[in-house]
């Protein structure tokens, strides 16, 4: 066996692979990131080469062949793999200078994780599944020609940003674009419900629609009457909102998307709705069938008073929206329970209940362990921090989308009466260490919101009116962030350490600089503005005080040496005071701007850590559907920066929120906030960084997520992931 | 008996034994039950596999059945009296549940994916197939046998050997990505089994260490011996079950690593050499009892949460 056989790699260097790892498949070696050699060292080459047996073994064996790009773009076109529109805005010329410059950076998988994952889930494959049609350059080209409708330079400039690993379009649009059988580019709808048959009924269907069009959808239940409650003046009649989770539930399990995945959706209850804990059992684990929901996300959405009450250690009234509905003649949900509640509760036309306001908290705590549900949504935060005129009562699938809606009126016939407005929202994510590594930041950022713009524009999903009418007015999207963890490790920063933090307030205070000029840009270029902008903090002026009023500055020299390295421009007040008057002037374009997502399958093809949280360990495990079981090495992973990662569940909550505190003031929408416990907390710790959460403004939290270690004497040998 | 009996009533506050807390607090936490795995997202992945996979597959379900039936209702059940605290009673009527719930979810396994009738020739199977009743009738031969360690042996030999070579596929399967979420269930179950295996080694080297040396000299020679006789039986019944597929060759090693690692529980020797043990990396990293794995919306809940411990907010913590 012991013969050496010598394997070069791409540059034409030995990796020295013996006959023994050739002898591995690329899962095996890609499993032996997660186990120590005989010396107890890591073994990160060995995932390089699983990538590279990968390529060899699988993709280039089963990937066909062209003779040339024409004869390519034809077959594909011919054979409707490619939508042919979308190249005919083009000169075959360009086409060809495109694909040129793409392959010409010499792109390279990090990670088996990126390659696996992007031929397994993104690559155009033929009808049959088993042959691949694109290299990844060839799917950014074709990402970047439908984007960019025709315009040359943009689609040049989205070539370099998507190429670079700058900016990373998010998974439905990365996916679809340009392929003749897509589904849609939008990654995320959020659906009112009224408290009308015909509005559930409504929901249930859009809900069906949508998820068959590939995204998730949340759907907020605060509308809807109680169990118990009145139907047609007569008692006791309503069977509240588990059943309509019930069914909510088997139709996105029903739509799934071309096979590729279940349809995934959430819904919402304000915590003053009177179900409020029949919809936290859902998720026990020892709830009947009849009502136990298995794949359905829950969010709770908590107002201020709620954390008042509980402080006090006093009940909190539960009202009918029923009732609500008639006594004020708007919705439960469009109203401030914070403002109203004591109105309410004086109010003896509407029925109440009560229970502890922290056993509520407690139940809620208790159940995270049990499931990481619920989400929760600080209503009056997002609600105060809003610059756009209206109500948010819901949040998304990942809890990073707030913007306001309206409802909808059916007539009897099932028709629209009115339609009101629901959300939509595409994302795209830059990874922070690419953008502080690259040429220009500004310009960065303003072909990302393109980018994300031309998804708005292009996206029109007729089957669900109120969505596409809101998207036509809002033009809503949501620029992300991720490798955060990435990048400080890389810069030798501990996660939340005050370097840290003064990086994160930093990089995000530039960018929302950034994203509002090219919106406004945007504004100016078509003459047009988000619907209603005139209502908003932007028009008035008022949301920019906080940025003209007062100089933000790096507080650490290490910071201002980065961006002073990187030569990225830290805007100043008088930046801000010039494009108020713009703003104020010509409007911006899109009503909402940042959200930042999780991101979970595009970090692992843009060789990143998730979002801004810390890493859930150096060597992740990640369970997908079609993938199997997969490791994923931090990236930037070395000796070096060892040290630099420490896990989630060792940072632990505190620093993870101060880390979104800062960020989260210079974003519009939400940022996806998971916390991580060890499971010797108790639900007393999970509550503790639940009102510390709320204390520093964070707007919403998504999964908490349990570890728990494996007792001493059962563990794997020599497995990496068991180690601290 | 002359004497009389007197009842006591268990008291966990006065523990002999700290190690049996501790498994107790661990197995309770470590509560669940198949209706949390999202079984029926397999149903796609399973009509991907071929007629003789499915059918190997569900071989190894019903042979992994029969074991946890047994030490549900006989192994860990005829433990109890042999306990050396009343706390290792509790801990044993926990083990002997878990047992029974892990028999249940291979049940639902079946019935999430598989036809009645296939099921019922999976069963008949089992009844007939002379190694997986080899098997049982050795262990149980233990279980009804009157000495308290060679039945501790027997038991922890089932817990952590016998059992692995029909681990093995669901994690072979999941490490190509089918049918992923009874993967998750195995991997709960084997979280379980890890942790039994453990627990009845600790107790069986507890009071080993209590014998005279010619008793230890016997009782570590009879663990060889039956390990070997088990073992002789677990490769005829192996390469019955996994010849077609050609993996027997890779599934002995895991076998070999297992023996080994019973061994260990038992506190005795490795018996096969390093070079015998050489895992495939996928399966082995793939058993990681820890809950650390990360997983999207749309691939089930994975193994990763646990029961909390309640402890109430008190107003220093909401003093904002």
């Amino acid at each position: 066996m012991g013969t050496q056989v010598e394997v070069l790699d791409e540059n034409g260097v030995a990796t020295g692979t013996t006959a023994i790892e050739s002898a591995l498949s690329y899962h095996e070696l890609n499993a032996m990131i997660n186990l120590w050699d005989e010396n107890g060292k890591m073994q990160l080459d060995k995932d390089k080469l699983a990538a590279r047996k990968y390529f060899l073994d699988h993709v280039n064996q089963n990937t066909v062949f062209f003779h040339s790009l024409q004869e390519r773009l034809d077959y594909l076109v011919e054979n409707e793999y490619y939508e042919k529109s979308v190249l005919d805005k083009y000169r075959f010329e360009f086409i060809e200078q495109l694909e040129k410059l793409a392959y010409s950076k010499k792109f390279r998988f990090e990670a088996f994780m990126g390659a696996y994952k992007f031929y397994t889930g993104y690559a155009l494959k033929t009808f049959d599944g088993t042959r691949y049609l694109e290299r990844f350059e060839d799917r950014v080209v074709m990402v970047a020609l439908a984007l960019a409708e025709g315009n040359e330079q943009i689609a040049t400039s989205l070539v370099e940003e998507i190429i670079s690993g700058r900016f990373q379009p998010a998974t439905p649009t990365f996916l679809n674009c340009g392929k003749k059988q897509r589904g849609e580019f939008v990654s995320c709808f959020l659906l009112r419900i009224e408290d009308n048959m015909e509005s559930i009924s409504r929901g249930i269907n859009s809900a069906l629609q949508l998820s068959k069009r590939g995204g998730g959808v949340a759907l907020s239940l605060s509308n809807i009457r109680e169990y118990g409650a009145p139907i047609k003046k007569i008692e006791g009649q309503s069977s509240g909102i588990i059943p309509v989770m019930k069914l909510l539930e088997d139709s996105f399990s029903y739509a799934n998307q071309l096979g590729a995945r279940q349809g995934a959706g959430a819904v919402y209850l304000n915590a003053h709705h009177p179900d409020i804990m029949r919809f936290l059992d859902t998720k026990r684990e020892n709830a009947d069938e009849k009502i136990r929901i298995k794949t359905l996300s829950i969010g709770v959405v908590i107002p201020d008073i709620t954390m008042h009450l509980a402080k006090a250690g006093e009940d909190m009234y539960l009202f009918s929206p029923y009732d609500v509905e008639k006594v004020y003649g708007i919705p439960f949900g469009d109203i401030s329970v914070t403002e109203k509640y004591q109105e309410m509760v004086d109010d003896p036309r509407i029925r109440k209940q009560k229970i502890k306001a922290r056993t509520l908290f407690e139940r809620i705590a208790e159940l995270q362990f049990e499931s990481g549900y619920p989400y929760i949504m600080y209503e009056d935060t997002v609600n105060n921090a809003n610059p756009v005129q209206g109500r948010i009562n819901m949040s998304n699938l990942c809890s990073e989308i707030l913007q306001v809606n309206t409802p909808t009126t059916y007539n009897e016939d099932l028709s629209y009466n009115e339609i009101g407005k629901d959300i939509s929202c595409n994302l795209g994510s830059l990874n922070i260490a690419m953008v502080m590594d690259g040429p220009d930041f500004g310009q960065t950022i303003e072909t990302s919101i393109r980018a994300l713009t031309a998804v708005s524009d292009q996206s029109d999903i007729q089957s669900v009116r109120s969505i596409s009418d809101g998207n036509h007015k809002s033009h809503a999207i949501g620029l992300g962030q991720m490798n955060l963890h990435g990048y400080l490790a890389r810069e030798k920063m501990h996660y939340g350490s005050p370097e840290a933090l003064d990086f994160t307030n930093m990089y995000f205070y530039t960018v929302v600089y950034h994203a509002i000029k090219a919106s406004n840009k945007l504004a100016i270029e078509r003459n047009s503005k988000f619907h209603n902008f005139e209502n908003s903090k932007y028009a008035s002026g008022e949301f920019f005080d906080k940025y003209t009023d007062q100089a933000w500055v790096p507080e650490t020299s290490k910071v201002k040496e980065l961006f002073a390295g990187s030569n990225i421009a830290i805007p100043t007040q008088d930046d801000w005071r010039e494009l108020k008057a713009s703003v104020m002037k010509h409007g911006i374009y899109n009503q909402n701007l940042q959200a930042v997502p999780p991101t979970g399958s595009i970090s692992y093809i843009n060789n990143s850590t998730s979002s801004i949280h810390p890493i859930a360990s150096r060597i992740e495990i990640r369970k997908e559907g079609k993938l199997g079981r997969v490791y994923y090495p931090a990236p930037f992973l070395s000796e070096e920066t060892w040290e630099y990662y420490d896990d989630a569940y060792e940072v632990g909550p505190e620093k993870i929120i101060d880390t979104y505190a800062v960020a989260t003031q210079h974003v519009d929408q939400g940022l996806s906030l998971t916390l991580f416990f060890k499971d010797t907390d108790t639900t007393r710790d999970v509550n503790r960084a639940q009102i510390y959460a709320w204390r520093k403004g964070i707007k919403t939290i998504y999964y908490i997520r349990i570890r728990q270690q494996a007792l001493t004497g059962t563990e794997v040998d020599s497995c990496v992931s068991c180690m601290l | 008996m002359a004497t009389k009996l007197i009842s006591r009533p268990i008291n966990w506050n006065k523990i002999e034994d700290p190690v049996d807390l501790d498994v107790w607090n661990r197995l309770t936490q470590n509560f669940w039950l198949p209706e949390k795995v999202p079984l029926s997202n397999d149903i796609q992945s399973w009509e991907t596999l071929r007629e003789h996979e499915r059918k190997l597959t569900m071989h190894v379900f019903t042979g992994l059945t029969m074991l946890d039936t047994i030490q549900g209702t006989v192994g860990a059940v005829s433990l109890i009296p042999d306990a050396r605290t009343q706390h290792e009673e509790a801990v044993m009527t926990n083990i002997a549940f878990m047992e029974s719930v892990h028999a249940k979810s291979y049940s639902s396994v079946f019935s999430t994916l598989c036809l009645t009738a296939d099921i019922d020739e999976a069963f008949r199977w089992s009844e007939d197939n002379p190694n997986l009743q080899k098997k049982a009738e050795i262990i149980l031969g233990y279980y009804h046998g009157d000495d308290p360690l060679k039945r501790k042996v027997a038991s922890t030999l089932l817990e952590s050997f016998l059992f692995y070579s029909g681990f093995y596929l669901p994690m072979y399967w999941s490490s190509r990505a089918k049918l992923t979420n009874t993967a998750d269930l195995i991997r709960l179950i084997i979280r379980d089994e890890a942790i039994h295996g453990y627990y009845i080694g600790y107790k069986f080297q507890q009071a080993y260490n209590e014998q005279p040396a010619a008793v230890q000299d016997e009782l570590k020679q009879y663990t060889y011996d039956l390990l070997l006789e088990l073992y002789e039986n677990e490769i005829k019944y192996t390469a019955d079950l996994y010849d077609e597929i050609g993996l027997t060759a890779d599934v002995k090693k895991f076998l070999h690593y297992n023996a080994n690692k019973a061994l260990m529980n038992l506190g005795f020797d490795p018996l096969f050499p390093k070079d015998e043990c050489d895992v495939n990396p996928a399966i082995l990293a793939a058993l990681s009892p820890n809950a650390d794995e990360n997983h999207d919306f749309f691939s089930g809940s994975g193994s990763s949460y646990v029961i909390g411990k309640h402890e109430s907010t008190t107003d220093d913590d909401w003093d904002f």
